[in-house]
């Protein structure tokens, strides 16, 4: 009961925003939904499926340019916005196959490579525009609508997330969602049983991959231009520290790290802007909050931070039932 | 020929700098398990600290070693964070480690900015069979090949060492006979920050470091850490080599612009060539 009316609550905040919020907070605001899209991703690769990846920003920087150079040709808006998940998604099969059969830190530096050489071809290459990237792409719209102000995109935003944690969800709580767990802990023991582990595995990379590709597809239309230099190493450091700090393999734990941590870097974004402050302190504030979050939370909250403050909040309740 | 003949040597120079690296990753992750992302960040902060130490007028030598004795304070602090507290899982301490990195970034460009630096190292040129070298490059093979015999000397021969090795091959016969394992885990992260440091303070005259530079410098320390899959220095000696002398003669003969992208996929075939040969049951119970 509870948990359906926040639930609800937090649908009808959602829903609210756009329309109270000036146009330099809804920037926030995107970003944010589009981060908390990543993140469940990769909350359900790193918790469900125990494979960490530190290229998710490369699926993202596939959606972005698959949608751009599409909307570039002419393609309607909405056909650019499926092929983004669609095509990360197939990429990820394509690189899952040889990269999935690592594990541990092979993995992760794996998926590092990855991303430093799609971002080193997208640079080099004639039709991704090298590094200038792709200008001058066209609104997003659907028939004769066209979304030109800034709260439809965070509508489109946070419809997509909406969209990301049902599927999240749905897959969890399916037989194949309880083998991932399973398989997270012992890829032997889960063998043994009878679930197709590399199968299993390959799957949730191309669905993380697909949730990537589709925000990457919502920010092209947002910012109108995607380049090499819109998708660094960092952007995909910041998506582990998000699922991280609000804890892994919980869908809530994933919108809530995207949250905690994009406000969190907005505020001292806000507070490097000062007069009298450096003119290094935006990016110095963001790395050491970036840094120091993710090892204070590694070390005394190892379940994040949303699974701790229920399970405080639980005991609460316990201990006051039990007088 | 003698075009050859520099690129050779120049690319085993290279591959000289990248085996310091990837040595210091083998040292750490030997005894203790843990993949130290923050490998590259050493030879940043080494870099950039003679950089500045040369810049205030200390003579060269002190300078260097100075430099190098950060680094190694800086391996010992990243140690403390990723093994200090008991019970942290391997993986927990490479994210740890990650943290480490992202955290030195704000650290350095605070002291340093954000522009790449460089200092003068040895000036000058030898010709060697008709090829002409760059005195620093003879320096860089020069120092490796020596900290390598050290390093062979330091594990085989002296107690501390065996210790070393011990907690390398059975932790928990190595607790059983009185060793702390946990000192030897931050003593193998002081030594890789030694290692690291010294790669960085001779790359830095050959070329500008600055302080995004830690992510080019892990990756091929790491690619050539996984030759030896993690464990054999001998062979990450090897694999270093390979890497550098294919990376200069790829950028010497006109594909400069894919350095990166050889490094890289290299890296992966060679992990997944490995992943093959091993099965999944001796991996998960490491």
């Amino acid at each position: 009961m509870i948990r359906l009316v926040a639930g609800l609550l937090v649908a009808a905040v959602t829903l609210a925003l756009p329309a109270v919020l000036d146009d330099s907070a809804l920037a926030v605001y995107i970003l944010l939904g589009l981060a908390a899209m990543v993140t469940v991703g990769v909350s359900l690769l790193m918790g469900y499926a125990g494979q960490v990846s530190l290229g998710q920003g490369a699926f993202y920087a596939i959606g972005a340019y698959t949608a751009a150079l599409l909307a570039l040709g002419g393609v309607p808006p909405v056909a650019g916005l499926v092929a983004a998940p669609v095509v990360a998604a197939a990429s990820a099969l394509v690189i899952g196959v040889p990269l999935l059969r690592l594990r541990g830190h092979h993995l992760a530096f794996a998926t590092l490579a990855m991303q430093l050489i799609l971002l080193s071809l997208a640079g080099q290459l004639e039709f991704t525009g090298g590094d200038i990237g792709l200008q001058a792409i066209p609104q997003f719209s659907v028939g004769s609508f066209e979304a030109g102000s800034a709260s439809a995109y965070a509508y489109l935003t946070w419809a997509g997330v909406a969209l990301v944690m049902l599927v999240t969800h749905n897959v969890i709580a399916s037989r194949p969602g309880r083998a991932l767990r399973a398989l997270a802990t012992s890829e032997t023991a889960a063998a043994s049983s009878g679930i197709p582990v590399g199968r299993y595995k390959l799957v949730v990379f191309a669905l993380s991959a697909a949730f990537a590709g589709l925000a990457g597809g919502i920010y092209c239309f947002y910012t109108g231009y995607v380049a090499p230099g819109s998708f660094p190493v960092l952007i995909s450091i910041q998506y582990i520290v998000m699922a991280v700090v609000g804890g892994l393999g919980t869908i809530w734990g994933a919108v809530v790290g995207a949250t905690a941590i994009t406000l969190l870097v907005q505020g001292l974004n806000s507070l490097a802007a000062l007069p009298g402050m450096p003119s290094y302190a935006p990016s110095v504030l963001s790395y050491a909050v970036y840094a120091l979050v993710l090892i204070g939370v590694v070390l005394f909250l190892p379940h994040g931070l949303l699974p701790a403050v229920a399970g405080r909040l639980s005991r609460k309740r316990e201990s006051l039932r039990a007088r | 020929m003698s075009a050859f003949l520099t690129y050779l040597l120049n690319g085993l120079a290279v591959g000289c700098a990248i085996a310091l690296i990837a040595s210091g990753l083998v040292v750490i992750h030997r005894v203790t398990g843990v993949v130290n992302f923050a490998q590259g960040t050493f030879a940043v902060v080494a870099g950039l600290c003679m950089s500045s130490l040369l810049g205030m007028g200390l003579p060269h030598g002190l300078s260097e070693v100075a430099a190098v004795l950060v680094a190694a304070l800086a391996g010992l602090l990243t140690g403390l964070a990723a093994i200090g507290r008991r019970g942290t899982t391997a993986l927990s301490a490479l994210i740890i480690t990650l943290g480490v990195g992202v955290l030195a970034y704000a650290v350095e460009i605070v002291l340093w900015g954000d522009q790449p630096r460089s200092a003068p190292g040895l000036a000058g040129s030898v010709i060697v069979a008709g090829a002409r070298i760059q005195t620093q490059h003879l320096l860089v093979i020069g120092v490796t090949a020596a900290t390598f015999v050290l390093l062979a000397l330091f594990f085989g021969r002296t107690y501390l060492g065996k210790a070393l090795t011990a907690c390398a091959s059975n932790p928990y016969a190595a607790r059983v006979v009185g060793i702390d394992t946990r000192l030897m885990g931050l003593l193998a992260f002081a030594l890789g920050g030694l290692l690291g440091g010294l790669a960085g303070v001779l790359v830095t005259p050959l070329r500008p470091i600055s302080f995004d530079t830690d992510v080019t410098l892990i990756v091929n320390g790491f690619a050539a850490a996984v030759f030896g899959a993690l464990t054999r220095p001998v062979i990450t000696l090897a694999g270093a080599l390979l890497l550098g002398v294919a990376e200069t003669m790829a950028a010497g003969y006109g594909y400069g612009s894919h350095q990166l992208e050889i490094a890289l996929g290299l890296m992966i075939v060679v992990m997944i060539v490995q992943a093959g040969r091993r099965p999944a049951v001796t991996q998960e119970s490491t």
